[in-house]
């Protein structure tokens, strides 16, 4: 329990994907415009990491690891998320027609999105169990969805601001992202701090 | 509109007018990440060249047996076959590199660069001219990488080129007479390196800096200056539903 | 008939793809993954020679266990003489395990340590690997502390920006030399019948 929640700690606030691991910046620059669309894009991130970890997991230890394929990982699991990606809009596009409307649109997006590969990649590389692979999953969407969320309100801001006309745009937006990203600075050490 | 243009063009356009990173604001995850040292970049910027040439290649000779139902999925498994190919090379040849660059090899696949152009140019032109567009566009990434790292690792570490013969150790050791990057700030003295450039924050900052100067540049050209539109730029544009099409939209009023 | 063609022929397509890809890759596997091993096989007695320098030939030993964990265990010699032990041990950085090679000389003191495997922030933990930090465990015994906790004669400074790091890297060390009195039973004995010759 304890070693769980030091994961998702770890996963949302010390290594968060997109301020300390440069995963999923796209959509953090893109969608980031709205709060309603980052929330949006954030819910679908952590519904789709959770997915692809749940059935990657399987996949890579009792088909690939068994037969020594280890080296078919990365072809395997970006096939097996894009063809989730696809099923899933499908069956909420039939089914779940509300929840398709508010999480369903962001999904196409995702496919190339190098965070929900990252996080199955990065799963494998430490060795995590399954229950550790969820935790980590849902902490990293959980943190895609933090900085998501307190971008979006920092762009908010910045919207009336006067700012230098070479600097408007993404110039000014890597600026911030660059300081919302100092304050996750402050992070360091919180983890191994608590439960050491 | 490719027999117009020289191959020539075609090569130079990926460096400046159209340069991936620094006008199509493409692949911004691994500018941003694998930016603290200029040799994590260059290397980074091979291996994403290499994957780009032999993806655009083998893309544009299918490109009349694929269906364009099957596109996409076959443009990800040629693209992924690759990438797996230049990482188990890397980690055979130069496995310093492998462990630098970490969880951000792999994910060259990922890079909307490689399936953007796929997409774009590779599907449309014949092989030569592919080629030749993959070797520009991947230079022209590795440019800007290695911009971005020198900034970073010049003042963030006071260091620069360090960890060459790491780089080099394929071809033997002690290459080059054993040079290993210099050191300008040695850390010692009054004078420290600014750490956080090469942490997290420093990474966005110079990012955001370098798209000021660039757009400025543009600006006198009177070009427009790069913009993330939305997700226009997203090789996925096309099969995703409300936001693309809503900046498509947009873009046409 | 139309329909079958419309799907047929692209699953098929896709499917030839995928298999030729599978193929081509499992080639490349099999020429770069023996060469992967003999390089890390390589790697690991570099690294052993140059953490005990003493040492001529390296034996490996029956495993250590300590805090329920396994660890390989590495005998030096030297013309018949035990000249020390290497041992490899795992601590949490701040970016992830650390790999640490200890070697440790017969008197019971460092001598030597190499970083195997670290993912620590660049320009900050990552300075770990640096020789400046590295040397300074060289011929210190018993417990070593990061002067940072506990200054002293033991102990050693830790990195600018990166304490995290040096806590690890010194607590992979420490574990490397309670595993060196674990194996060190035998070693005066070893040492005594050598001698004789």
């Amino acid at each position: 329990m304890k070693l769980m929640l030091s994961v998702l700690l770890t996963a949302v606030l010390t290594e968060n994907f997109i301020l300390c691991k440069f995963l999923g910046i796209c959509p953090f620059l893109g969608v980031s415009k709205k709060l309603n669309t980052a929330v949006g894009m954030s819910g679908a991130v952590i519904f789709v990491m959770a997915l692809a970890t749940a059935v990657t997991y399987p996949i890579n230890k009792f088909l690939l690891v068994k037969h020594d394929l280890e080296y078919l990982q990365t072809i395997v699991f970006i096939l097996v998320i894009a063809a989730l990606v696809q099923f899933v809009e499908i069956v909420l596009k039939k089914f779940m027609p509300p929840l398709y409307n508010s999480l369903g649109i962001y999904l196409p997006l995702i496919t190339t999105n190098c965070a929900v590969l990252g996080v199955v990649m990065l799963n494998i590389g430490k060795e995590f169990n399954f229950a550790l692979s969820m935790v980590n999953s849902i902490g990293a969407g959980l943190g895609f969805m933090l900085a998501m969320v307190m971008f979006a309100g920092v762009r908010q801001k910045l919207e009336g601001c006067d700012i230098p006309k070479f600097m408007q745009g993404l110039p000014i937006t890597l600026v911030a992202a660059s300081l919302v990203s100092v304050s996750f600075l402050g992070f360091t050490g919180l983890v191994d701090g608590i439960f050491a | 509109m490719a027999e117009k243009r020289s191959i020539g063009k075609e090569f130079t356009k990926g460096f400046i007018s159209e340069n991936p990173v620094l006008r199509l604001v493409l692949g911004t995850c691994p500018t941003l990440a694998v930016t603290t040292s200029v040799v994590n970049a260059i290397g980074m910027g091979l291996a994403a060249t290499i994957v780009l040439i032999g993806s655009n290649m083998v893309i544009s000779a299918l490109r009349k047996i694929i269906p364009s139902k099957v596109r996409i999925p076959a443009f990800v498994v040629v693209i992924a076959s690759f990438v797996t190919i230049v990482q188990m090379l890397v980690k055979a040849f130069v496995p310093v590199l492998d462990e630098s660059l970490g969880v951000y090899l792999p994910l060259i696949v990922v890079n909307c660069i490689i399936l953007g152009r796929a997409e774009a140019f590779a599907s449309k032109n014949p092989v030569l001219v592919s080629a030749v567009d993959g070797l520009g566009m991947g230079l022209g990434f590795t440019t800007a990488l290695l911009c971005m790292s020198s900034i970073r690792e010049i003042i963030g570490a006071g260091t620069f080129l360090s960890g060459t013969q790491s780089l080099l150790a394929l071809f033997g050791d002690n290459v080059l007479g054993g040079f290993d990057g210099f050191t300008l700030i040695s850390g010692n003295g009054a004078l420290k390196p600014m750490v956080i450039l090469i942490l997290a924050p420093g990474g966005f900052f110079v990012f955001g800096l370098l798209m000021a100067c660039v757009n400025k540049l543009a600006e006198k050209k009177g070009k427009p200056k790069a913009e993330l539109k939305g997700c226009s730029n997203c090789p996925m544009a096309a099969s995703c539903s409300l936001e693309c099409k809503n900046d498509i939209k947009e873009g046409k009023a | 008939m139309k329909t079958f063609k419309e799907f047929a022929v692209p699953t098929l397509i896709l499917f030839l793809i995928c298999a030729v890809a599978t193929s081509l890759l499992a080639l490349t596997n099999s020429v770069t993954d023996p060469k992967i091993k003999e390089l890390s096989a390589q790697t690991e007695l570099a690294a052993r020679k140059k953490v005990l320098a003493e040492a001529e030939n390296f034996v490996q030993e029956a495993d250590i266990t300590l805090d329920g964990k396994v660890y390989e265990c590495f005998k030096g010699v030297k013309g018949g003489r035990v000249s020390g032990y290497v041992f490899t041990t795992v601590a949490k950085g701040y970016g992830g395990d650390i790999k640490v090679m200890t070697g440790v000389d017969a008197d019971g003191k460092v001598s030597g340590v190499e970083i195997l495997e670290i993912s620590e922030t660049a320009g900050l933990g990552m300075n770990a690997k640096k020789p400046d930090f590295l040397s300074q465990y060289i011929g210190k015994s018993g417990e070593i502390f990061v002067s940072k906790d506990k200054p002293g004669e033991n102990s050693i400074d830790a990195l600018t920006g990166a304490t995290i790091s040096s806590r690890a890297v010194t607590g992979a060390v420490n574990n490397a030399l309670r595993l060196f009195e674990a194996a060190n039973n035998g070693i005066e004995l070893l040492n005594d019948q050598g001698g004789a010759q």
